[in-house]
Parts: structure tokens; sequence; C-alpha cells
């Protein structure tokens, strides 16, 4: 599952772009199925600010950890506060109610793969 | 390498697991997910195939007297038709193997080792028995295991055709489909629970049976989630050939009055001083999961041990672990492990860290 509507990275990241100019990232589909049941999601502070492909966070499951990217720079400025409580809803939605941060890019956003070149990357279509 | 596989292979394969090496062997790792397969047999039945796991039988005139003399636990303290966790250590005290042993008669004994220990433990028990009149014969490709374990196992059994109700650590034989099968109270879940032992030919159409009865395919994602709430030792972890059963916590599986059985004088030494390591188990203070390997350190700092199983526990939904601590702590104390550079805090506990409902 690789909607049309966001982009991705090659560290299975997506973000979309909201109208008021920040951007929402979070973890692909596929990512949360090679981690399986996901019960814990660290995540970044309000404030921070993000180095793009650098770790900003972790998301650990029953059998592995994984660290969060950053897909491009910028500053925190909401992290979805769900995820401490619910974290498995980065399982059954990732693309939606489970995402994870929100950030306000300090520069272009780019550099990123559109959905079709991410399928062609996870072997999907 | 090739990866072995199970006579269940593609029953894993169309459930669409995740499969991963384990010991050598292409095993599901899970299924629908080690939660749910977790709460399934917290809660209800769930099947895992344990067929990669090893079978050894030993027979000849006294085997089990033979057999008495090697293994550390006493074979004397169960009957024939009881099964007995037991260890295989070498002369330095430490584990080859920890293993079931079933007490057919005083003839005749059969073992089921860890997958990867297998080769190890008939080489050893070969070794030993030169000379005995002993025959040790690994018959492991002729046959199958199928774990169903969890509250509803009973009816599980009964739904298929096979015995149930015998009492924990006791086993019966039955015919199922015409063919010889052993069902043994025993598990490693913590659970109320049966393994059934069969011919490899009929596990598959066996394991149709017992998943159209009710109970639901669990990986080995969620075997290491049970036997962690547990505190079970997995071989390789809490358990090694540098691992006593005495820093291990089972001074209970080794007859200790035994005149003899491999690496007696090591181990009784050690037991008298004391060991100079013990397996704990820790349960998180705050959010953090231990992994194997990750370092403990007491409050002041100063490094205490080190993490050997860590994992969520979907029951407490909290991290839990086992570690091998220096002896000087203490059940209740608060050590701080270091998570990929944080410092979490843990309660030192004794396992297990959720009551088993074995019987």
């Amino acid at each position: 599952m690789v909607p049309e509507d966001a982009r991705y990275t090659a560290q299975h990241e997506w973000l979309r772009e909201t109208a008021d100019g920040t951007v929402v990232f979070g973890i692909t589909d596929y990512a949360q199925d090679a981690l399986g049941d996901i019960v814990y999601v660290d995540l970044p502070a309000v404030g921070v600010a993000l180095t793009a492909h650098s770790p900003c966070g972790e998301v650990e499951s029953t059998k592995s950890v994984s660290e969060i990217y950053a897909p491009i720079a910028g500053e925190v400025v909401r992290v979805n506060a769900v995820l401490s409580d619910a974290p498995q809803t980065v399982n059954s939605d990732p693309y939606g109610e489970g995402w994870m941060v929100e950030i306000r890019p300090s520069g272009p956003v780019d550099g990123l793969l559109e959905a079709a070149a991410y399928r062609a990357l996870i072997g999907e279509g | 390498m090739t990866l072995r596989q199970t006579p269940l292979h593609s029953r894993h394969t169309d459930l669409g697991a995740k499969m991963a090496d384990f010991g050598g062997w292409d095993m599901p790792i899970e299924y629908a997910g080690t939660v749910a397969e977790h709460t399934a047999v917290r809660e209800d039945v769930g099947v895992f195939d344990v067929s990669h796991m090893g079978y050894t039988e030993v027979t000849g005139p006294g085997a089990i007297a033979w057999l008495n003399t090697v293994v550390a636990n006493d074979l004397d303290r169960v009957g024939a038709g009881q099964a007995q966790y037991n260890l295989l250590c070498d002369e330095s005290g430490g584990v080859i193997d920890d293993l079931i042993v079933y007490r057919i008669d005083d003839d005749h004994a059969f073992i089921i080792p860890n997958a990867s220990n297998s080769d190890a433990v008939v080489a050893a028990l070969n070794a030993a028995a030169a000379g005995s009149g002993i025959s040790i014969a690994d018959k492991r490709e002729d046959y199958g295991i199928l774990a169903v374990q969890g509250p509803r196992s009973d009816a599980v059994l009964a739904a298929v055709g096979l015995p149930c109700g015998h009492d924990y650590m006791s086993f019966a034989f039955a015919k199922w489909q015409d063919s010889p099968a052993m069902v043994c109270r025993t598990g490693y879940t913590g659970e109320r629970g049966y393994e059934i032992l069969a011919p490899a030919a009929v596990i598959p159409v066996l394991w149709d049976a017992v998943v159209a009865a009710g109970a639901t395919p669990a990986g080995l994602g969620a075997r290491d989630t049970l036997r962690t709430e547990m505190g079970y030792p997995l071989h390789g972890h809490e358990l090694s050939v540098d691992i006593t059963p005495v820093q291990a916590g089972l001074v209970w599986a080794v007859g200790w009055d035994k005149p003899a059985f491999s690496g007696r004088e090591t181990l009784t030494s050690e037991r008298a001083a004391g060991p100079r390591r013990r397996l704990r188990g820790i349960a998180a203070v705050e959010r953090a999961i231990p992994r194997p390997d990750m370092p403990v350190l007491s409050a002041d700092g100063s490094s205490v041990g080190i993490v050997t199983s860590g994992t969520f526990s979907p029951t407490l939904k909290q991290g839990i672990g086992l570690t091998l601590l220096d002896p000087s702590i203490a059940e209740g104390d608060e050590v701080v492990v270091d998570v990929r550079g944080r410092q979490a805090r843990f309660t030192v506990t004794n396992p297990p860290f959720v009551p088993p409902h074995v019987r």
C-alpha cells in the first residue's frame, strides 16, 4: 500500500505537505509490516531542529527496534501524542492516524521519491 | 546454506507467515502478529510448529540408569510415563543443552533437545555411551511436533480425538489416523497445554485438524514473548557452554545426591562457593525494552551484568528482561540498562513475570 498523494524516502518514511506549509511524516506500510507489532514510538520534542536523513526517533516492536529518520530538514512543530498510549496505530493506519511528526521545513521539500519510485524500491508493482 | 524445512513449511507460507532462519531452519516468526498470537495462547489456545526440535532415542538394557549417570537431573524423581526437564552438561559444568527426557520404561527413553543443539547432544551421548551397550539414535527427520498451548487446549485435543487431561509432565501414547502419536502435558508458554509428537507424514493433517478445532497458529515470536514472561531459559541466551545451571538458577534441575553425572565436580564446587553471577529478571520502571547484550549498571553506574533476553511483555505491557547479574544485586534492587545510550531504570525481580497456569 503506497498512496499516490504522499512522497517517500529510501528509509521508508512518507511525507505530505499541508496547506499551511508544514510537512507531516510517518513510516510506510512496508516499514510497519516489516517491524511487526509496534509497542513503543519515541518521537522528538517540539521545537527541535531536525537534520535531513538523520535519526530523530525510534520505533520498537516486540522483536526489533528501528530508527526514524527525518525525511527533510526542519523544526518540529507537533508530534502525534496518540502514539505514546496507542503505538499500534502505526500498524493499523500508518499513513493516517499513525502519522508521527509535523515539521516546518527549513529548506526546499525535495530529494524524495514519488509513489511509483517507492513502489519499485520495495518491489511492489 | 539451504535452510531446513519442517513438514509444515507450506502450511506456514500459505498462511502468509513471516519466515526466518532459526537454528538453520526456515521457521514462522509470526502469522497475524506476535501480540495477537501471544494473547491467544494466554486466553484461548494456540498451536506452534516445533518440528525443528530434535528427537533422540536412548535404548538398551538399563538405559535409564545409564542416562542418569550422564544428565544432571535425577531421572529417578520421575516414573515410567513421565517427562522431566533436564540438563546435559560438559565436564566444566557448562550446559550443552537443556532438554526434556521422556521415561518410557527402564530400558527406553527419548529426549527432545533444542533444534540447534541436537547434533551436539547426540554426539555427547554417543561419546558417553561407548562400550555401555546403550544405543543412541537421532530420529528427528522421522517425526514432527506440535505444541497446543492455552487454557482451551484440552477442548482442541478432545475435538481432534487425542487423549487429554493427564497430569502435568506426564505423557500418553495414542493412535491418530492409524499413526502412532505421543501426547505430553508439557510446553514452553506457562499455560496449560500439550506437545504432540507424530510421524512427519501425519503432522500436516494433524495441524489442519488442530487449527480447524480452533487453535490459533502462533509463531516463534510469540513463543519467545511467552517464555520470557515465564522466565524460562533459552539455550544460547540464559544457558550455554559458558553458563552453568548454578548461575542460571537451575539448582532444582540437578540431582545433587547422584553419585555421577557430567559436570558434577565443577558444579558441586561452584554451588558451595556461590556463583559469580546469577540469572535475574528485570522489569522496566519507565518505557524501555531491554535487548540481549545490553550492559546492566548499578545505581552508582558500575557494571553489574548483561541482558541475556528482553522483550516487550504483551501481558504486562512493559519491557521485561532476563539478565546475568553480580550476586550482590538482589530482588527489589534498582538497576540501569544502557538502552542504545539512554539510561533506563529497571527493578530486579524473581521470575516469572506473569503467574504460570501450567496445571
